[in-house]
Protein backbone atom coordinates (compact mmCIF):
# COMPACT_ATOMS: atom_id res chain seq x y z
CA UNK A 1 0.00 0.00 0.00
CA UNK A 2 2.69 2.52 0.82
CA UNK A 3 4.76 1.08 -2.12
CA UNK A 4 1.67 2.03 -4.48
CA UNK A 5 0.99 5.65 -3.01
CA UNK A 6 4.74 6.28 -3.10
CA UNK A 7 4.94 5.41 -6.84
CA UNK A 8 1.75 7.61 -7.62
CA UNK A 9 3.28 10.55 -5.85
CA UNK A 10 6.14 9.98 -7.80
CA UNK A 11 4.21 9.79 -10.88
CA UNK A 12 2.36 12.85 -10.28
CA UNK A 13 5.94 14.91 -9.51
CA UNK A 14 7.14 13.62 -12.72
CA UNK A 15 4.22 15.26 -14.32
CA UNK A 16 4.55 18.27 -12.10
CA UNK A 17 8.53 18.93 -13.10
CA UNK A 18 7.26 18.09 -16.56
CA UNK A 19 4.71 20.89 -16.53
CA UNK A 20 6.61 23.64 -14.66
CA UNK A 21 9.25 22.63 -17.11
CA UNK A 22 7.08 23.39 -20.11
CA UNK A 23 5.33 26.16 -19.06
CA UNK A 24 8.77 27.76 -17.42
CA UNK A 25 8.74 31.04 -16.33
CA UNK A 26 7.19 34.37 -18.05
CA UNK A 27 10.47 36.40 -19.10
CA UNK A 28 9.81 39.90 -19.42
CA UNK A 29 8.95 41.36 -22.71
CA UNK A 30 11.14 44.64 -23.79
CA UNK A 31 10.20 46.65 -26.70
CA UNK A 32 12.60 47.37 -29.41
CA UNK A 33 12.40 50.05 -31.95
CA UNK A 34 14.39 51.19 -34.69
CA UNK A 35 14.49 53.98 -36.99
CA UNK A 36 14.90 52.54 -40.43
CA UNK A 37 15.98 53.20 -44.13
CA UNK A 38 15.09 56.97 -45.32
CA UNK A 39 15.07 56.82 -49.54
CA UNK A 40 14.47 59.14 -52.15
CA UNK A 41 13.09 57.42 -55.15
CA UNK A 42 13.49 59.63 -58.22
CA UNK A 43 11.10 59.53 -61.22
CA UNK A 44 8.25 57.29 -59.85
CA UNK A 45 4.74 58.95 -58.77
CA UNK A 46 3.62 58.61 -55.00
CA UNK A 47 1.01 55.94 -56.11
CA UNK A 48 4.00 53.93 -56.58
CA UNK A 49 4.69 54.20 -53.32
CA UNK A 50 1.95 53.41 -51.87
CA UNK A 51 1.03 50.39 -53.95
CA UNK A 52 4.95 49.22 -52.66
CA UNK A 53 4.25 50.05 -48.86
CA UNK A 54 0.85 48.52 -49.38
CA UNK A 55 2.60 45.57 -50.58
CA UNK A 56 5.80 45.22 -48.24
CA UNK A 57 3.57 45.89 -45.12
CA UNK A 58 1.09 43.00 -46.24
CA UNK A 59 3.54 40.69 -46.77
CA UNK A 60 5.72 40.87 -43.74
CA UNK A 61 3.11 41.55 -41.33
CA UNK A 62 0.23 41.28 -42.12
CA UNK A 63 -2.74 44.27 -41.70
CA UNK A 64 -2.16 46.87 -43.44
CA UNK A 65 -3.79 50.47 -42.48
CA UNK A 66 -3.48 54.15 -44.66
CA UNK A 67 -3.82 56.86 -42.75
CA UNK A 68 -6.77 58.22 -44.55
CA UNK A 69 -5.47 59.23 -47.85
CA UNK A 70 -2.21 60.43 -46.85
CA UNK A 71 0.91 58.08 -47.83
CA UNK A 72 1.30 57.19 -44.13
CA UNK A 73 0.91 53.43 -43.76
CA UNK A 74 1.28 51.13 -40.63
CA UNK A 75 1.02 47.28 -40.54
CA UNK A 76 0.35 45.22 -37.61
CA UNK A 77 1.76 41.78 -37.21
CA UNK A 78 -0.24 38.36 -36.08
CA UNK A 79 -3.07 38.69 -33.66
CA UNK A 80 -2.67 36.04 -31.39
CA UNK A 81 -6.04 34.24 -29.86
CA UNK A 82 -6.05 37.48 -27.01
CA UNK A 83 -6.26 40.07 -29.59
CA UNK A 84 -2.17 40.85 -29.09
CA UNK A 85 0.18 41.84 -31.32
CA UNK A 86 4.06 41.36 -30.67
CA UNK A 87 4.97 43.99 -34.20
CA UNK A 88 4.20 47.21 -36.05
CA UNK A 89 5.76 49.00 -38.44
CA UNK A 90 5.42 52.52 -40.28
CA UNK A 91 6.01 52.96 -43.81
CA UNK A 92 5.71 56.94 -44.63
CA UNK A 93 5.07 57.97 -48.38
CA UNK A 94 5.63 61.87 -49.22
CA UNK A 95 6.24 63.74 -52.69
CA UNK A 96 9.11 64.92 -53.65
CA UNK A 97 8.64 67.74 -56.76
CA UNK A 98 11.68 68.38 -57.41
CA UNK A 99 12.81 65.28 -58.00
CA UNK A 100 9.56 64.27 -59.56
CA UNK A 101 9.50 61.39 -57.02
CA UNK A 102 8.62 60.24 -52.92
CA UNK A 103 10.62 60.58 -49.69
CA UNK A 104 9.79 57.12 -48.04
CA UNK A 105 10.87 56.08 -44.54
CA UNK A 106 10.40 52.60 -42.49
CA UNK A 107 10.13 52.82 -38.42
CA UNK A 108 9.82 49.47 -36.90
CA UNK A 109 9.18 48.16 -33.15
CA UNK A 110 8.12 44.19 -31.90
CA UNK A 111 8.23 42.96 -28.54
CA UNK A 112 10.54 40.04 -27.41
CA UNK A 113 9.47 37.98 -26.66
CA UNK A 114 7.06 36.50 -28.36
CA UNK A 115 8.60 38.01 -31.49
CA UNK A 116 11.34 36.21 -32.54
CA UNK A 117 12.88 38.55 -34.61
CA UNK A 118 14.00 42.63 -33.70
CA UNK A 119 12.67 45.89 -35.06
CA UNK A 120 15.71 46.40 -37.32
CA UNK A 121 15.43 43.17 -39.04
CA UNK A 122 11.99 43.75 -39.39
CA UNK A 123 12.26 46.83 -41.18
CA UNK A 124 15.09 45.47 -43.41
CA UNK A 125 12.67 43.27 -44.56
CA UNK A 126 9.81 45.88 -44.78
CA UNK A 127 12.93 47.85 -46.94
CA UNK A 128 13.81 45.00 -48.97
CA UNK A 129 10.45 43.99 -50.16
CA UNK A 130 9.87 47.71 -50.68
CA UNK A 131 12.55 47.98 -52.90
CA UNK A 132 12.28 45.03 -54.48
CA UNK A 133 9.07 45.43 -56.31
CA UNK A 134 9.13 46.84 -59.93
CA UNK B 1 -8.24 1.14 -14.75
CA UNK B 2 -5.25 -0.55 -15.80
CA UNK B 3 -2.00 0.60 -13.07
CA UNK B 4 -0.88 2.18 -16.66
CA UNK B 5 -3.90 4.27 -17.22
CA UNK B 6 -3.72 5.35 -13.91
CA UNK B 7 -0.22 6.57 -13.89
CA UNK B 8 -0.57 8.09 -17.07
CA UNK B 9 -3.61 9.84 -15.22
CA UNK B 10 -1.72 10.79 -12.40
CA UNK B 11 1.14 12.71 -14.86
CA UNK B 12 -1.54 14.36 -16.89
CA UNK B 13 -2.68 15.56 -12.88
CA UNK B 14 0.49 16.88 -12.01
CA UNK B 15 0.66 18.66 -15.62
CA UNK B 16 -2.55 20.14 -15.47
CA UNK B 17 -2.08 21.11 -11.97
CA UNK B 18 1.34 22.59 -12.48
CA UNK B 19 0.44 24.51 -15.67
CA UNK B 20 -2.44 26.09 -13.76
CA UNK B 21 0.00 26.72 -10.69
CA UNK B 22 2.65 28.23 -13.07
CA UNK B 23 0.57 31.18 -13.12
CA UNK B 24 2.23 32.74 -16.43
CA UNK B 25 1.36 36.62 -17.21
CA UNK B 26 -0.46 37.43 -20.02
CA UNK B 27 1.78 39.00 -22.52
CA UNK B 28 1.33 42.68 -23.37
CA UNK B 29 1.08 43.86 -27.06
CA UNK B 30 2.79 46.71 -29.32
CA UNK B 31 0.61 49.84 -29.93
CA UNK B 32 1.54 51.70 -33.10
CA UNK B 33 0.70 55.52 -34.64
CA UNK B 34 0.95 56.69 -37.27
CA UNK B 35 -0.47 59.82 -39.55
CA UNK B 36 0.86 63.10 -38.27
CA UNK B 37 2.96 64.92 -40.22
CA UNK B 38 3.62 68.82 -40.78
CA UNK B 39 5.05 70.73 -43.38
CA UNK B 40 6.87 73.24 -42.62
CA UNK B 41 7.25 76.30 -45.25
CA UNK B 42 10.22 77.69 -43.78
CA UNK B 43 12.92 76.70 -41.54
CA UNK B 44 16.06 74.11 -42.30
CA UNK B 45 16.71 70.69 -41.71
CA UNK B 46 18.64 71.81 -38.18
CA UNK B 47 15.54 73.67 -37.13
CA UNK B 48 13.41 70.60 -37.41
CA UNK B 49 16.19 68.77 -35.88
CA UNK B 50 16.07 71.18 -32.87
CA UNK B 51 12.42 71.33 -32.25
CA UNK B 52 12.44 67.51 -32.69
CA UNK B 53 15.01 67.20 -29.52
CA UNK B 54 12.38 69.52 -27.49
CA UNK B 55 9.42 67.97 -28.41
CA UNK B 56 11.18 64.26 -27.39
CA UNK B 57 12.35 65.50 -24.45
CA UNK B 58 9.46 66.76 -22.78
CA UNK B 59 7.72 63.77 -22.65
CA UNK B 60 10.29 60.78 -22.58
CA UNK B 61 13.65 59.98 -20.82
CA UNK B 62 15.78 61.00 -23.64
CA UNK B 63 16.47 61.45 -27.53
CA UNK B 64 18.89 60.47 -29.71
CA UNK B 65 19.39 60.71 -33.67
CA UNK B 66 19.84 57.93 -35.47
CA UNK B 67 22.81 59.27 -37.10
CA UNK B 68 24.71 63.22 -36.80
CA UNK B 69 23.10 65.34 -39.10
CA UNK B 70 20.04 63.00 -40.47
CA UNK B 71 17.50 65.03 -38.88
CA UNK B 72 15.93 61.42 -37.61
CA UNK B 73 15.21 61.18 -33.70
CA UNK B 74 14.29 58.60 -31.62
CA UNK B 75 13.22 58.98 -28.33
CA UNK B 76 12.38 56.36 -25.01
CA UNK B 77 10.69 56.41 -21.94
CA UNK B 78 11.89 55.85 -18.58
CA UNK B 79 11.95 52.25 -17.52
CA UNK B 80 8.69 50.77 -16.90
CA UNK B 81 8.05 47.61 -13.94
CA UNK B 82 10.26 45.42 -16.10
CA UNK B 83 13.20 47.31 -16.10
CA UNK B 84 12.84 48.39 -20.13
CA UNK B 85 11.54 50.77 -21.88
CA UNK B 86 7.63 50.87 -22.84
CA UNK B 87 7.39 53.80 -24.96
CA UNK B 88 9.24 55.56 -28.20
CA UNK B 89 8.87 58.09 -30.52
CA UNK B 90 10.44 58.52 -33.77
CA UNK B 91 10.79 62.12 -35.65
CA UNK B 92 11.76 61.91 -38.73
CA UNK B 93 12.77 65.75 -40.36
CA UNK B 94 13.54 66.15 -44.09
CA UNK B 95 14.65 69.09 -46.10
CA UNK B 96 12.57 70.03 -49.13
CA UNK B 97 13.62 72.58 -51.33
CA UNK B 98 11.59 75.59 -49.09
CA UNK B 99 11.24 74.23 -45.63
CA UNK B 100 10.60 70.62 -44.14
CA UNK B 101 8.68 67.79 -43.75
CA UNK B 102 8.63 66.08 -40.27
CA UNK B 103 6.52 63.01 -39.34
CA UNK B 104 6.03 61.15 -36.46
CA UNK B 105 5.66 57.68 -35.15
CA UNK B 106 4.86 56.19 -32.03
CA UNK B 107 4.75 52.80 -30.25
CA UNK B 108 3.84 51.92 -26.98
CA UNK B 109 3.74 48.49 -24.88
CA UNK B 110 0.05 47.65 -23.47
CA UNK B 111 -0.91 47.80 -20.82
CA UNK B 112 2.49 48.45 -19.12
CA UNK B 113 2.58 51.41 -20.56
CA UNK B 114 0.16 53.72 -19.26
CA UNK B 115 -0.79 55.89 -22.20
CA UNK B 116 -1.27 55.18 -25.74
CA UNK B 117 0.94 55.27 -28.44
CA UNK B 118 -1.88 57.80 -29.98
CA UNK B 119 -1.19 60.20 -26.70
CA UNK B 120 1.97 60.07 -26.82
CA UNK B 121 2.05 61.30 -30.50
CA UNK B 122 -0.46 63.97 -30.28
CA UNK B 123 1.70 65.55 -27.11
CA UNK B 124 4.99 64.98 -28.83
CA UNK B 125 3.22 66.61 -32.56
CA UNK B 126 1.80 69.27 -30.23
CA UNK B 127 5.19 70.30 -28.64
CA UNK B 128 6.65 70.54 -31.76
CA UNK B 129 4.29 72.53 -33.72
CA UNK B 130 1.88 74.06 -31.31
CA UNK B 131 -1.28 72.68 -29.76
CA UNK B 132 -2.86 71.27 -26.59
CA UNK B 133 -0.96 69.09 -24.59
CA UNK B 134 -2.31 66.78 -22.54
CA UNK B 135 -0.10 65.53 -19.79
CA UNK B 136 0.79 61.92 -19.98
CA UNK B 137 0.25 59.67 -16.57
CA UNK B 138 3.78 58.80 -14.92
CA UNK B 139 5.46 55.52 -16.35
CA UNK B 140 5.63 53.34 -13.52
CA UNK B 141 8.87 52.51 -11.52
CA UNK B 142 10.18 48.74 -10.90
CA UNK B 143 9.21 47.80 -8.21
CA UNK B 144 11.73 47.01 -6.29
CA UNK B 145 11.57 42.94 -4.81
CA UNK B 146 11.25 42.29 -0.90
CA UNK B 147 14.53 42.06 0.89
CA UNK B 148 15.43 40.17 4.19
CA UNK B 149 12.92 37.04 5.18
CA UNK B 150 10.12 37.96 2.91
CA UNK B 151 7.54 35.50 3.14
CA UNK B 152 6.52 36.08 -0.80
CA UNK B 153 10.05 34.50 -2.12
CA UNK B 154 12.92 32.96 -1.30
CA UNK B 155 15.23 35.13 -2.52
CA UNK B 156 19.05 35.10 -0.68
CA UNK B 157 21.30 32.38 0.80
CA UNK B 158 20.04 29.29 2.46
CA UNK B 159 22.09 26.84 4.92
CA UNK B 160 20.74 23.02 5.87
CA UNK B 161 20.95 22.91 9.13
CA UNK B 162 21.41 19.08 8.82
CA UNK B 163 24.48 20.13 7.23
CA UNK B 164 26.07 23.55 7.97
CA UNK B 165 28.79 23.76 4.86
CA UNK B 166 25.89 23.17 2.39
CA UNK B 167 24.10 26.54 1.36
CA UNK B 168 21.58 27.73 -1.33
CA UNK B 169 21.68 30.39 -3.10
CA UNK B 170 17.90 31.95 -4.41
CA UNK B 171 17.68 34.02 -7.23
CA UNK B 172 15.31 36.37 -8.56
CA UNK B 173 14.77 33.81 -11.68
CA UNK B 174 14.02 30.94 -9.31
CA UNK B 175 17.35 29.12 -9.88
CA UNK B 176 19.07 27.94 -7.15
CA UNK B 177 22.69 26.91 -6.41
CA UNK B 178 24.59 25.37 -3.78
CA UNK B 179 27.51 26.00 -2.19
CA UNK B 180 29.35 22.61 -4.66
CA UNK B 181 27.82 24.82 -7.52
CA UNK B 182 25.31 22.15 -8.55
CA UNK B 183 22.03 24.26 -9.86
CA UNK B 184 18.40 23.86 -9.57
CA UNK B 185 15.16 25.88 -8.97
CA UNK B 186 12.53 27.07 -6.50
CA UNK B 187 8.91 27.94 -6.96
CA UNK B 188 6.33 29.43 -4.24
CA UNK B 189 3.15 29.21 -3.93
CA UNK B 190 1.69 30.13 -0.88
CA UNK B 191 3.97 28.79 2.02
CA UNK B 192 3.98 25.58 -0.40
CA UNK B 193 7.98 25.76 -1.80
CA UNK B 194 9.07 23.45 -4.42
CA UNK B 195 12.86 22.43 -5.19
CA UNK B 196 13.65 21.12 -8.39
CA UNK B 197 17.44 19.79 -6.88
CA UNK B 198 17.85 15.86 -7.46
CA UNK B 199 14.66 15.31 -7.91
CA UNK B 200 11.49 17.38 -6.78
CA UNK B 201 10.80 18.05 -2.87
CA UNK B 202 7.90 19.65 -1.69
CA UNK B 203 8.53 21.91 0.98
CA UNK B 204 6.81 24.37 3.95
CA UNK B 205 8.21 27.89 4.33
CA UNK B 206 7.48 28.77 7.84
CA UNK B 207 4.99 32.22 8.44
CA UNK B 208 8.12 34.22 9.29
CA UNK B 209 10.02 33.30 6.02
CA UNK B 210 13.27 31.85 7.35
CA UNK B 211 12.49 28.31 7.64
CA UNK B 212 11.99 25.60 4.70
CA UNK B 213 11.32 21.97 6.16
CA UNK B 214 9.73 19.18 4.75
CA UNK B 215 11.07 15.61 4.27
CA UNK B 216 14.48 15.60 3.89
CA UNK B 217 15.24 18.93 4.15
CA UNK B 218 15.60 21.65 6.37
CA UNK B 219 16.88 25.14 5.45
CA UNK B 220 17.22 28.41 7.63
CA UNK B 221 18.04 31.75 6.10
CA UNK B 222 20.55 34.25 6.45
CA UNK B 223 18.04 37.49 6.84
Amino acid sequence: MARTFLTRGAVAAVGLALAVGLAGRPAAAALDTVIGAQDVVKNEPLSSCNTKARSALGSALGKVYEMGDTGQWEGIGAIDAAGNSFAAAAIHCYPIDDVTGYLVTFTCATQSPPATESASVLCGKLAAAFGGQP
Amino acid sequence: MTPFARRGALVALGLVAALVWSNASAPASVDISVGIRYLSPTGTLADCSAKAKDSLNAFLAGSVESSPGSGEWLGESANGVAGTPTAMAAVRCYAMPKGYVVTFTCFAQLPDNPYTADALCKDVAHKFYGGTITALAAIPTPTPLPTGCATTNLLGTWTSDDNPKLTFTMDVNGDLTDSDGVSGNWGLKGDTVTLTYYGNHTLTLSSDGKHISGVGYHLTRKC
